[in-house]
């Protein structure tokens, strides 16, 4: 069962920081949140924040699975692991990339 | 004793009971596996014959074939059938066949929940069928948007023949995830780890965990519709505070995982046939493993794609349109590791080989296109065109029929014993190949030219008439293949020779057995320590069937087999298997009544269905009981195991956790659904709130906590031979009060009709109610087992399984408490 | 597999005399321009890549030597590194960046030369209202300037229903309680075929409606009430 977790951790972080990022993005529309800090408005920095934290994340979990510590006796689970632990990565960076770019409420 | 008198003596074990009479008391695995198949089959028919009255309605402008109202039925049947009836199904049926096979044991970890899903499958969609010989089918699209299918727009029975008939067949799918899981990740050959699962376990494991997300999202929405259609409770009602987009979110939360869940098995087949097929092994499988990972969680980051036209923030769309474009890569890591494995080897042409290049040709173009309309821009063009409609048919008629007939020819043999006679299998994979490009190909281009979906008719004007024509043409073409297909089979299950032992010189366990195979598989469970154990060992089906393996000694009438450890495959615990019985149709009948009643409003007959599943649900775990213990078993090899029961982790346990897991997704959607009405609905804040009580609230919540502790207390007593009536009856009592400020909150809440904000309530309070009975039947039960005298030290599996409940209902009754209670805190 | 397409549908189109009323790739406005252009650039990219994969496919039948070379992990590192992970990433990375861009220019921002009209759809009818026209309310016909940007309010009086003119723009829903607001565009004067592109019972088939674009003298007779 460890295993099993070894190897769904980071994909399954990401997706509740996925949701959390979009879920967050529908309630800065939804109660249409403005204001500026720093010169930037509000709404921007909460998501490229909440981006940036997720990113955090998934490379503190890759690094944890590249740690003896967590890891498997199986050679297979630990590759299949930090493979996964690599989708994290690259897939926070990826699919919440747009939290920088894009318009957000229109 | 000899390779025949053994054959017998488990043979008599394990067959069913013989003529039709077995179908109803099966609990076999190979059979119901066929079953599930055949039945499956038989909806592919149907929902092809629809797809066939479609193209011969849009064969020619301003048709007269079918009226607006009958072709509205045909269509949404057509996509309800092929997705819910044959799809899910086909890939059940074939993991109910082959998972036991080829993991190197005797049957599933549930052989009657098997049944029991078979037979809510048949009772689920013969109501479909029924509604469509009615002519009251559903008609407001597979997807069934709100408001078009909300009591005020569709008044009839039509949908509720849908809403209630998909969620019957999805007990069914439920119940074959989680026991998919379960055998897979404890139900193996001793030595199989798992880096040594055959890939199509692997495929099969993460499908099943994607059902378990994936469906709950759906039955939620199934579920509050229903109620919103039969009692008027406003959850996508604007006016009162709901949201006809919460529909638009559950729906394609479930629908787009759905479309992977399809793929995936379908994958599965092709990375287990096409390294065959090529005489070699496959490359990458850590990687692949990897990428099936990467594409199931992916997958349920892009259902918002389905909804780039409904008006959300570029940036929302942006998210998912970049999440749609990653998940390309995954697919192309295993799409490069076939073509690599093609290399590697020597491919040769056989049939199941043509199928899967029919798959590559098709498959590809259907996930370039898949790319295309992940374009948020090019999406708002093609959106609800014939170019989506071609799209998805590349996708699914290319990512899974194709694969399954590679499959279907590649596993026959197995199925039947025998050898291909007649050649029509390739000309009719020639007809289907060509067939199908015909028909769909030049419907992106029809698409582009502005030709929605689900347009009963069209003009000569705008200039579609000949693309139509063409496509219609080639449909026929494709449904004369199939039909070939068909007839190849039954021809072949009729008329061919006998075949030997393993006619594709496969490695994996799954040939490692007469064929036809026995009713038990394998005379003794083999010990596995590579990935291709009938490659290296090409003895080993002899070897087995002289029972040199683990549990090679039939023992009284016992079906026996093994647990083992979910990582290593080291033996764990002795199993022994429920045998026949007609105590799954005849649940799942019952359990018809409950939906008959809702379906027909007479509402009489629910509680009978409740009271009726409950206490055939008793009966079912009552027979596993023993009155004396069973000591250690010796199970060959010199290994010693404790019977299941005499663990904490039994199989009901397990089952219970993956069950507990999808049951916790739903309570999720559930709050997600509601804070998705607080933050987004128009209609808010509801103008009548619930009055918080923080006693309902504090008492509440220790009570389920109490439970959940008084049955930890009870597990321990158990184990050290204690007397255990003192905590059960403590929980007994914990569970009947939390039960009661449910009940509480339900009756003080404002009234459920008025604002979406109160129907969410109600079912809030309503799944917490649920909760606590069953808490109490489960702690019922335990109650009268130790009056029974049912328990001792090595018969305590029960209360494990019963304390995992206990520990979900707390957690989840805390928070149905908090979350209605703090929701009426005016802030 | 797109070339015969092309061809195929370029012959179809003259065999039907069609004049492409409802086609997207017929383009009478920036809007569909842009995406118009998107559709040709992917369409090449897929025809090269789906020829790439066919070869690949097809040499492993027709290749006489087995890679006797190639270990797994030089078959790793081409197949799966290469070709599975890299290959696809850049590809998509670059036509991701097109396809936000584009999205991007297309939102409605705001600008002081954007005529507001009103679009609400209901079983089986649209009614179109302009802001330059307190009071005038049109049924199934929407009368806009030709070359002027053009912002459609769309809302639902019952059913959700889609707004789509093909050859100017994308489409846009009708969501029930909620406003969108779509930017479309006409190059030139003259009448566009717009439909409603959500599935919406009986009547969908036949559920459209016309976009009339005036010149300037035009909408400014519109404007005045003096054009029917």
């Amino acid at each position: 069962m460890k295993d099993l977790v070894r190897i769904l951790i980071a994909p399954l972080v990401w997706l509740a920081a996925f949701s959390a990022v979009y879920g967050l993005h529908g309630v800065i529309c939804g109660f249409a949140v403005d204001g500026t800090v720093f010169g930037l408005s509000l709404a921007r920095v909460l998501l490229v924040t909440a981006y940036v934290l997720a990113i955090l994340v998934q490379v503190v979990l890759l690094w944890a699975l590249y740690q003896d510590r967590f890891s498997s006796a199986s050679v297979f689970v630990n590759f299949v692991g930090r493979a996964s632990g690599w989708v994290g990565v690259i897939a926070a960076v990826w699919t919440m990339l747009p939290a920088v770019l894009t318009t957000y409420c229109g | 004793m000899n390779v025949v008198t053994r054959h017998r003596r488990l043979d008599a074990i394990w067959a069913s009971e013989r003529g039709f009479r077995g179908w109803f008391s099966t609990v076999n695995h190979t059979d119901l596996g066929r079953m599930f198949l055949v039945t499956s089959f038989f909806f592919f028919i149907i929902g092809g014959i629809l797809a066939m009255l479609i193209r011969a309605q849009l064969a020619t402008p301003d048709s007269a074939f079918a009226g607006p109202d009958i072709y509205n039925q045909i269509f949404t049947m057509h996509g309800t059938i092929m997705m819910f009836l044959f799809a899910i199904p086909a890939f059940e049926g074939l993991a109910i066949y082959l998972l036991p096979k080829i993991l190197g044991t005797r049957d599933l970890a549930f052989p009657r929940l098997t049944a029991y899903g078979y037979w809510c499958y048949v009772f689920g969609g013969s109501m479909l069928l029924v509604a469509m010989l009615l002519g009251i089918a559903p008609d407001s699209g597979w997807f069934m948007y709100t408001p078009l299918s909300n009591a005020i727009y569709s008044p009839g029975i039509n949908t509720d023949f849908w809403l209630i008939g998909i969620t019957f067949v999805e007990i069914s799918a439920i119940a074959a995830a989680a026991e998919i899981c379960v055998s897979i990740l404890k139900f193996r050959a001793p030595g199989m780890t798992l880096a040594k699962m055959p890939i199509f376990a692997w495929y099969a494991l993460v499908t099943a965990l994607m059902i378990l997300t994936g469906f709950p999202p759906l039955i939620l929405g199934s579920i509050l519709l229903e109620v919103e259609r039969a009692f008027g409770f406003p959850f996508f009602q604007v006016e009162l505070g709901g949201d006809s987009l919460l529909w638009q979110h559950l729906f394609w939360l479930f629908g787009h995982p759905e479309v992977y869940i399809i793929f995936l098995p379908a994958a599965g087949i092709v990375s287990t046939v096409l390294p065959v097929m090529c005489r070699t092994t496959l490359i990458g499988y850590g990687w692949i493993v990897a990428a099936i990972v990467a594409l199931a969680f992916l997958s349920f980051g892009l259902w918002v794609h389905h909804m780039f036209t409904t008006g959300i923030p570029h940036m929302g769309l942006a998210f998912f349109s970049a999440a749609s474009t990653l998940v390309a890569v995954p697919t192309a890591v295993q799409l490069f590791a076939w073509i690599g494995t093609m290399w590697k080897g020597r491919p040769e042409l056989h049939l199941p080989m043509l199928h899967i290049m029919g798959f590559f040709a098709t498959f590809v173009i259907g996930g370039l296109t898949g790319v295309m309309v992940a374009m948020v821009p090019f999406n708002w063009q093609v959106h609800d065109t014939a170019f989506i409609t071609a799209h998805l048919h590349y996708v699914l008629f290319g990512g899974f029929v194709f694969p399954v007939f590679a499959g279907i020819y590649y596993w026959l043999p197995h199925v039947s014993g025998r050898k291909r006679f007649f050649r029509l299998g390739e000309f009719a994979f020639w007809l289907i190949f060509v067939g199908f490009h015909v028909t769909f190909f030049a419907m992106h281009w029809v698409g582009l030219l502005g030709q929605r979906r689900r347009i009963d008719t069209y003009t000569p004007e705008d200039g579609w008439t000949l693309i139509n024509l063409i496509s219609s043409v080639g449909s026929f073409v494709l449904s004369i293949g199939i039909a070939m297909v068909l007839l190849d089979v039954i021809l072949h299950v009729l008329s061919s020779r006998k075949i030997r032992r393993n006619p594709w010189q496969a490695g994996t366990l799954d040939w490692a057995m007469m064929t036809p195979p026995p009713s038990y598989n394998f005379a003794s469970l083999p010990h596995v320590d590579s990935r291709h154990p009938l490659a290296d060992n090409p003895a080993l089906p002899v070897r087995l069937a002289q029972g040199h393996g683990y549990l090679g000694t039939p023992r009284a009438d016992w079906r026996e087999t093994l647990m083992v450890d979910a990582a290593t495959g080291r033996p764990e615990a002795h199993v022994i298997y429920p045998a026949n019985t007609r105590l799954p149709i005849l649940m799942s009948a019952v359990t018809g009544i409950f939906f008959l009643g809702l379906l027909l409003k007479t509402y009489w007959m629910v509680p009978i269905g409740m009271v009726g599943v409950a206490g055939l649900a008793l009966r079912w775990v009552w027979m596993l009981g023993r009155r004396d213990d069973l000591g250690a078993q010796h199970v060959g090899q010199g290994v010693i195991l404790p019977h299941a029961s005499a663990t904490d982790r039994s199989p009901g346990w397990w089952g219970s956790l993956f069950l507990m897991f999808a049951n916790a997704t739903l309570f999720g959607c559930l709050l997600f659904g509601f804070a998705f009405l607080w933050t987004v609905a128009p209609g808010w804040p509801p103008l009548v709130r619930f009055e918080p009580s923080f006693i309902e609230l504090g008492v509440g919540v220790a009570a389920a906590l109490g439970t959940a502790l008084a049955l930890r207390v009870a597990m321990a007593a158990v184990r050290n031979a204690r007397a255990t009536l003192p905590a059960l009856g403590i929980a007994l009592t914990g569970a009947v009060v939390f039960g009661a400020c449910c009940a509480v909150m339900l009756w003080r809440a404002p009234p459920p009709v008025d604002h979406a904000y109160a129907a969410t309530l109600f079912v809030l309070g309503s799944y917490g109610l649920f909760h606590a009975v069953l808490i109490v039947l489960m702690t019922g039960h335990l109650i009268a087992r130790v009056w029974q005298g049912y328990t001792s030290p090595a018969r305590r599996s029960e209360f494990a399984v019963v304390s995992l409940w206990g520990d979900y209902v707390a957690v989840i009754g805390s928070l149905v408490l908090l979350v209605g209670h703090l929701s009426g805190l005016s802030l | 597999m797109a070339p015969r397409g092309v061809i195929l549908a370029t012959t179809l189109l003259a065999l039907n005399g069609c004049d492409g009323a409802t086609s997207t790739l017929q383009t009478a406005g920036p809007a569909a321009r842009v995406i118009a252009d998107l559709w040709w650039a992917m369409l090449v990219g897929a025809v090269l890549i789906f020829m790439l994969v066919m070869a690949l496919v097809v040499l492993a039948f027709v290749r006489r030597s087995p890679d006797v070379a190639a270990d797994e992990r030089g078959q790793v590192r081409v197949w799966i590194i290469a070709l599975g992970l890299a290959f696809p990433m850049v590809v998509l990375a670059v036509l991701l960046g097109f396809g936000l861009v584009i999205g991007e220019r297309l939102l409605p921002r705001d600008d002081v030369t954007v005529v507001q009209v009103s679009a609400q759809g209901q079983r089986w009818v649209w009614t179109f209202s302009y802001a330059d026209a307190p009071g005038r309310v049109t049924e199934d016909i929407l009368h806009i300037p030709a070359g002027q940007p053009v912002d459609v309010s769309i809302t639902t009086a019952d059913v959700i229903h889609s707004f789509w003119v093909p050859r100017l723009a994308g489409k846009l829903d009708a969501i029930p309680g909620r406003s969108n607001v779509l930017r479309i565009e006409a190059d030139a004067p003259g009448d566009y075929q717009g439909l409603s592109a959500e599935f919406s019972g009986e009547n969908y088939a036949d559920f459209g409606f016309t976009v009339r674009a005036h010149d300037a003298a035009g909408w400014a007779d519109f404007i005045a009430g003096e054009t029917e």
